[in-house]
């Protein structure tokens, strides 16, 4: 009878210290899937500047909602006069400098709708969430929500979020140290109910620009490198979608994979390598985008993502022809 | 930067900054490198002293970065700033990139001389199972094709990446410069 109280005891007092903390951990998870639900749904216009290292631009974005889906572009206001526009159909970088035109076709709703992050309950094996009380900015209250990686697979966030419409405000990425890797913070945003359709369109003249397009239609006459994936990932991500797909500048078709964790992702590229192609590997930060580049087998394996250059390199270093086993294993933490 | 400057990119940056005068601050912006310049130190510097526990920084941190903002145009970020290494592409790169169609080797570009500051730094972060192998610093010349390259992959990944992201990486992409870091490992051929 004692032991049973005591255990029931004990049972009442770890729900009550317990409860705090799960229900934080639930509350932030909502302001996270609150925020993603804004930034795809809301129409929104605003300046922010972006920082990084000891670089820092200004830069313009108009997101608007139609009844053919979302269009979204972004505009560098440091002269160069670049920018890029997301149709319901096609992605276009601007490049006025050089007078071309990259075009990348959108990735089809339904395939999409499986790849994208999504934050859910899986989450918290992997990132510990907090939310919080936050100063005013732009004139509207704050929740600030803490998105903290349990490994050094991934990079940590902490977002500024409006508390009446869950847009960020503010944004830090943070390495493995606490330290920034990159900022945005809006110094502008608006959030009407209507934006017009001629906001969201290009200001530069593209006549007689080189137009460069990828496409997903890969040719039969090309050697396809079919059927790659990693052997080896980090705890947490999963191969969320694969395709074959024409890249500009890209002789033959590459297969491109994605993987996830459920808020970060990676994309590995493999295409099928020459022999006047150089084989050290190497790698490149971007703002919090990292890219890793090797050859596997004779292809030219490349992985990009905004994690840590060492997730990168260890996805790309995995991938390798699919062989009999089902599923990649995963790196111990 | 005048105190009347410092004084504008304050208050915009509270959003307090009149309409005028917000128009006014961004096409000087768009005009001066080196208040765009001063501009990311005076954010980053804000961001830093109003964090919570001090996680941001480090001790002697908040000082530096307050001496930073400062300091002249040429002058660099302090030192726990440029631990991470400044990624981005090459403009004048990214562009040539553009304009060769001709494909030809792997990826990245890249500045040798960051590459071993940014190697120092992922080392110290590096995860157990994936040791990182000596030597480093491989000098190898970018090329057109490599920039262009690096451009299509990071755009084609963007449509599979959160808004959150997506954003970042667009960021990325437009505000390509020459601090690209390039990092080579010498390791063996994957199996």
């Amino acid at each position: 009878m004692r032991r049973s109280s005591a255990m029931a005891t004990c049972a009442v007092l770890g729900a009550l210290l317990a409860t705090p903390a799960f229900a934080s951990q639930d509350e932030a998870r909502a302001w996270l899937e609150r925020m993603t639900e804004a930034l795809a749904t809301r129409n929104y216009e605003g300046l922010f500047t972006h920082t990084t290292g000891r670089q820092s631009e200004t830069m313009r974005i108009v997101h608007r909602v139609g009844r053919n889906g979302s269009t979204e572009r972004l505009v560098s206001l440091d002269g160069s006069g670049r920018e890029i526009v997301r149709t319901p159909s096609e992605v276009h970088v601007y490049l006025p400098d050089r007078r071309v035109v990259l075009v990348e076709p959108r990735t089809d709703s339904g395939s999409l709708a499986q790849a994208l992050p999504a934050p859910g309950p899986r989450l918290e094996a992997l990132y510990e969430l907090g939310i919080r009380d936050g100063q005013r900015l732009l004139g509207r209250d704050v929740r600030v929500l803490d998105v903290r990686p349990k490994d050094g697979y991934r990079y940590g966030y902490r977002l500024w979020l409006d508390e009446e419409s869950g847009m960020p405000l503010r944004s830090v990425v943070l390495n493995g140290h606490g330290r920034p890797v990159e900022l945005i913070h809006f110094t502008q945003l608006e959030l009407p109910r209507r934006i017009d359709a001629r906001e969201t369109e290009a200001s530069v003249d593209a006549t007689g620009y080189q137009w460069i397009r990828s496409s997903r239609r890969a040719s039969g006459a090309v050697d396809v490198p079919a059927g790659w994936r990693p052997m080896r990932t980090p705890p947490g991500f999963r191969v969320v979608a694969s395709r074959m797909q024409v890249m500009p500048g890209v002789p033959v078709p590459v297969q491109h994979l994605v993987l996830s964790d459920g808020f970060a992702s990676v994309s590995v590229f493999i295409e099928p390598g020459s022999a006047s192609q150089p084989s050290p590997p190497e790698s490149a930060s971007l703002g919090s985008a990292s890219a890793f580049s090797t050859r596997v087998h004779g292809h030219v394996v490349t992985a990009v993502g905004e994690v840590p250059l060492e997730t990168v390199r260890a996805i790309a270093t995995s991938v390798a022809p699919a062989g009999p086993e089902p599923a990649p294993a995963e790196i111990s933490r | 930067m005048t105190e009347q400057i410092r004084e504008q990119i304050s208050a915009w940056l509270d959003g307090e900054l009149r309409e005028d005068e917000t128009g006014l601050l961004v096409r000087r912006l768009e005009r001066d490198p080196a208040l765009r310049g001063a501009l990311g130190r005076f954010v980053l510097a804000g961001e830093v002293l109003r964090a919570p526990g001090g996680q941001l920084a480090s001790p002697g941190f908040a000082a530096r970065v307050s001496a930073a903002i400062g300091a002249g145009p040429g002058n660099e970020l302090p030192v726990a700033l440029r631990e991470k290494p400044a990624g981005r592409w090459s403009r004048p790169l990214l562009g040539a990139a553009v304009a060769a169609a001709s494909a030809v080797v792997a990826v990245l570009v890249l500045r040798p001389d960051a590459g071993e500051r940014n190697l120092a730094a992922q080392t110290a972060t590096a995860v157990q199972p994936v040791a990182l192998a000596a030597p480093l610093g491989q000098r190898s010349s970018p090329t057109p094709a490599r920039n262009q390259r690096l451009a299509g992959y990071l755009v084609a990944h963007s449509q599979y990446a959160s808004p959150l992201s997506r954003r970042s990486v667009w960021t990325g992409v437009l505000a390509a410069d020459p601090g690209i870091t390039r990092v080579a490992y010498d390791l063996a051929e994957a199996p």
